[in-house]
């Protein structure tokens, strides 16, 4: 059997299965109105169908991945322009710009908003339209530009307190916690949670792991000799946070599965 | 003309954009948030780009019936099909039908593709189990704790909980603080790099 | 081995669906105490104001001493409340209610609003008046009133100078290397193993005639990640024209897509080979994470890219992109700043940048002086940084002082 006979036999066995359920569905609905039970019924099976074409894709790539593929970036491309042109351009934009417009789309115009200021951008969007047309398109730089501009402004500072300053400034912690001798210290040395010892090392652990991290991250000297000992040190405490993260977020993600399996045996088949 | 005004336009705006930063005043301010408006306003006019580019690249593979052509007729119908059902005056965003496609075309296949994650880790933690050298062992050792800490152990599974969870509270906060000083700098250096032109080759060439 | 995973996790999400709709919880709200009338407490003393520094002048801090009922007796305070009006005659209904704090609080930094059509509008320049109230339980203190006080713009944030500092010795540092650099002295710079794979990953796609499929990740252009993702995409698509492979730059956004365009084509330009380029070759998927993810699984898939280069800001859309490369068993090489994602790359992937390494890439890829300049400027602060941090420890150990938090947490009164 060639691969083409046998698409379209799996096509015809989910066009009927679809059928199936399609009619199932909506003799099961529970509204008064044969259309609502009918609609509805149609909703849960395209549903039903697309979760499975999507799952399809982990045993390989065919023409219900496809489709549904193709399905969903088209009204996720179409959905953010809507949401973009409401959100932006009349909810942001229109109020600014004129108070016909306002009224039209039903906005409150905005009386001391700077109406002159508003239209630079839509200058320097124009720019970027230029684009389209090859002999002018290099006008669009200007825009991008702009972008580039204002984003890399922002982003030279607003990353310092965050990024740098704040890390920095929390790396000055208690290597000595509650120190009150070598001997208290061996007396009550335990493995308890909040105890003495596991704090200070603790402390010792950052502080180290810090120091280490900040010497792997050196890009102008070789990783030779001590250096490359610590640079050793600090990758291995980047390996155990790397594998902790992944552990811990196992579990979070086979919790995703949950909602689709609920939803093909609860909400499809009634099982659950 | 073609480089230098781009490039000069970079460092003007990059620089006001870093003095804003010191300069807590009104004026300064409002010029911040009418910059942030204006990168808004300017994406709509980007999202024409955006769409012109999916229709050319959908128009070309039909027009010469490149490999699976017939997904992109699909691709740019729904596309053309929910802009014009969401662009309606008659309920917009909270449209019905509009509401319907999102709600039961675009929900289940998001929360499928994100359900898919069970299974890729799956297969990564599988490949990950397969240690090659003593840091990759290093990673699987503590991935092993952490996924171990969820299971019933019976007298390990304190012990193991404790471990996993000072795992997760000391060394964990050392790496992502020595990875986050690194960003930070790194962030900082690269910013600077295209406000002084340093770097522009988003630019495009003559 | 798929199947048995597959299996195992439908049962396992069987038993844990089921377990989570079996459980139902309820619990009763707490009954409110009821509120007992009481004498009214003293009011707080010694009322002071001043302008509110370092903010857009539109702030007023009120600060006052503890009424002597705080938190004691059968007149406890429970909070404090804060007016403001124009005038101190005001009848009360023009009197605005500024802000509550609880009790032991001494001060209040009231942050009213700048636009004159808002409820909450503080005007700058202007007489402004104040009572603070000690509240007990249904009662109120007779008012602390002060005033006039005016508001006042700031044009220097005080408590931003570690910034500054660090802006102005890291611009001096990063002059200094460069000029260093440009005067032909060696700068060294450690190799990094993602990086030096890039030759040989574009080398095998053109051995197997496949393309290298480079994605940005989900960033906008504002995005310093993606920013940096775009200085290598210049040299990758240089190195990809002079090898004569073909290049897939899928994008999620309209204007990252308008820049890795103009990026792409100068690295073409760039090898000599400006009509090689197609501009098909970078395109606008969708701006939304999972459909764009959707698009490049399939890309991946179909296409079967000898290369998939992942370099920017990724979420969680970074394992199904990594995965989806090994099962079409292209080389992976990734690379992103967000440490939550790292793990999954580090797994999946063949070579891993791991956060600072991503900007370091652009510097190691085209050694010119002034990239280089700016690597050794970021390691000789780095190297300030562990000094500062080694230095400030050993004292706080040997001498007990702690002094770093002064400087970097300085109140605003």
């Amino acid at each position: 059997m060639t691969s083409k006979t046998a698409m379209r036999i799996l096509t015809a066995i989910v066009a009927l299965i679809f059928l199936i359920s399609w009619i199932m569905k909506s003799g099961s609905g529970m509204s008064d109105s044969a259309f609502t039970n009918v609609r509805d019924g149609f909703l849960v099976t395209f549903a039903v169908f697309l979760t499975l074409s999507i799952f399809s894709f982990l045993y390989r790539d065919n023409p219900f991945y496809k489709f549904a593929e193709s399905l969903y970036v088209g009204i996720s491309a179409g959905y953010w322009m809507c949401y973009g042109f409401w959100s932006t351009v009349v909810g942001n934009f229109v109020p600014r710009a004129s108070r016909s417009l306002s009224e039209f789309f039903h906005v409150p115009y905005q009386e001391h908003a700077d109406h002159i200021l508003i239209y630079i951008p839509i200058i320097f969007g124009l720019i970027l339209l230029t684009r389209l047309l090859p002999k002018i398109g290099w006008l669009s730089r200007w825009s991008l530009a702009f972008i580039i501009g204002a984003t890399a402004g922002l982003n030279l500072t607003r990353y310092l307190r965050s990024d740098f300053i704040s890390q920095v400034s929390n790396s000055f912690i208690p290597l000595f916690v509650d120190w009150k001798g070598v001997g208290d210290f061996v007396n009550h040395i335990s493995l308890a949670a909040d105890g003495q010892f596991i704090a200070i090392l603790s402390n010792w652990v950052i502080f180290v792991g810090v120091m280490c991290g900040l010497v792997y991250f050196f890009f102008s000297k070789e990783h030779k000799g001590a250096f490359g000992v610590a640079s050793r040190v600090g990758i291995w405490i980047l390996m155990v946070t790397f594998g902790a993260s992944f552990g811990y977020t196992v579990m979070g993600r086979i919790s995703l599965l949950v909602g689709r399996i609920t939803f093909l045996f609860g909400d499809w088949l009634n099982i659950l | 003309m073609k480089r230098q005004i781009p490039l000069v336009l970079v460092f003007i705006f990059g620089m006001l954009l870093a003095i804003q930063y010191f300069v807590p005043s009104e004026p300064s301010q409002r010029g911040y948030e009418f910059v942030l408006d204006w990168i808004t306003i300017i994406g709509i006019f980007a999202m024409v780009l955006g769409i012109w580019s999916q229709v050319h690249v959908g128009w070309s593979k039909i027009k010469h019936r490149s490999e699976n052509w017939q997904y992109s007729i699909v691709a740019l119908v729904s596309m053309f099909a929910m802009i014009a059902f969401g662009l309606s005056p008659f309920g917009g965003l909270q449209g019905t039908i509009f509401r319907l496609i999102y709600n039961n075309v675009f929900i289940p296949i998001q929360a499928t593709i994100f359900s898919l994650l069970a299974f890729y880790i799956a297969s990564a933690s599988y490949r990950a189990f397969r240690a090659r050298s003593a840091v990759s062992t290093v990673l699987l050792v503590a991935a092993l704790l952490l996924m171990l800490r969820v299971l019933p152990m019976g007298p390990l599974a304190d012990p193991i909980s404790s471990i996993g969870s000072w795992m997760l509270l000391v060394p964990n906060l050392a790496a992502k603080r020595a990875i986050a000083i690194g960003v930070g700098l790194g962030g900082v250096a690269t910013a600077l790099k295209i406000v002084l032109g340093i770097e522009r080759s988003y630019l495009g060439k003559d | 081995m798929k199947y048995i995973i597959l299996l195992f996790l439908t049962c396992l999400s069987l038993c844990l669906s089921q377990a989570i709709l079996a459980q139902t919880a309820s619990s009763d709200p707490p009954a409110e105490a009821a509120l007992v009338p009481s004498e009214p407490p003293a009011p707080p003393g010694n009322l002071t104001l001043k302008d509110l520094p370092n903010d857009d002048g539109h702030g007023i801090a009120v600060k006052w001493d503890l009424s002597p009922d705080d938190g004691a007796g059968a007149k406890s305070v429970i909070s404090y409340d804060i007016y403001r009006s124009l005038s101190p005659d005001a009848p009360d209904s023009l009197w605005k209610k500024a802000g509550t704090v609880v009790l032991g609080v001494k001060s209040y930094a009231d942050k009213g609003n700048r636009e004159s059509d808002n409820d909450d509008y503080l005007p700058k320049k202007t007489n402004l008046y104040y009572r603070v109230y000690a509240v007990g339980a249904g009662v109120r203190s007779v008012a602390a009133a002060a005033g006039p006080v005016q508001a006042y713009d700031n044009w220097f944030n005080t408590l931003k100078v570690p910034e500054l500092i660090f802006c102005v010795v890291f611009l001096i540092l990063t002059v200094r290397f460069i000029n260093m650099a440009k005067r032909g002295i060696d700068l060294y710079v450690r190799p990094l193993a993602g990086i030096e794979a890039i030759d040989e990953a574009i080398g095998r796609a053109t051995e197997m005639g496949k393309p290298i499929l480079y994605c940005l990740g989900i960033g906008t252009a504002g995005d310093i990640a993606t920013i940096a993702s775009f200085t290598i995409l210049g040299r990758v698509a240089r190195k990809v024209a002079e090898y004569q492979t073909s290049m897939i730059v899928p994008c999620i956004d309209p204007i990252v897509m308008t820049i890795a365009q103009e990026t792409v084509k100068a690295g073409y330009a760039d090898a000599g080979r400006p009509d090689a380029y197609k501009e098909d070759s970078v395109y606008y998927v969708t701006s939304q994470q999972f459909p764009y993810v959707a698009a490049v699984n399939g890309t991946i898939i179909r296409e079967k890219p000898a290369t998939n280069i992942y370099l920017g800001y990724f979420l969680a859309e970074s394992l199904l992109l990594a995965e989806t490369g090994v099962m079409a068993g292209s080389i992976q090489i990734a690379g992103t700043d967000q440490v939550s994602q790292l793990p999954f790359f580090v797994v999946a992937c063949d070579y891993t940048l791991l956060g600072e390494e991503l900007y370091a890439a652009s510097a190691y890829l085209g050694r010119e002086p002034l990239l280089l300049g700016t690597l050794k400027a970021q390691d000789y602060l780095k190297a300030i940084a562990l000094v500062c941090i080694f230095a400030l420890l050993a004292l706080r150990v040997f001498t007990g002082a702690d002094v770093i938090h002064k400087p970097f947490d300085m109140p605003w009164w």
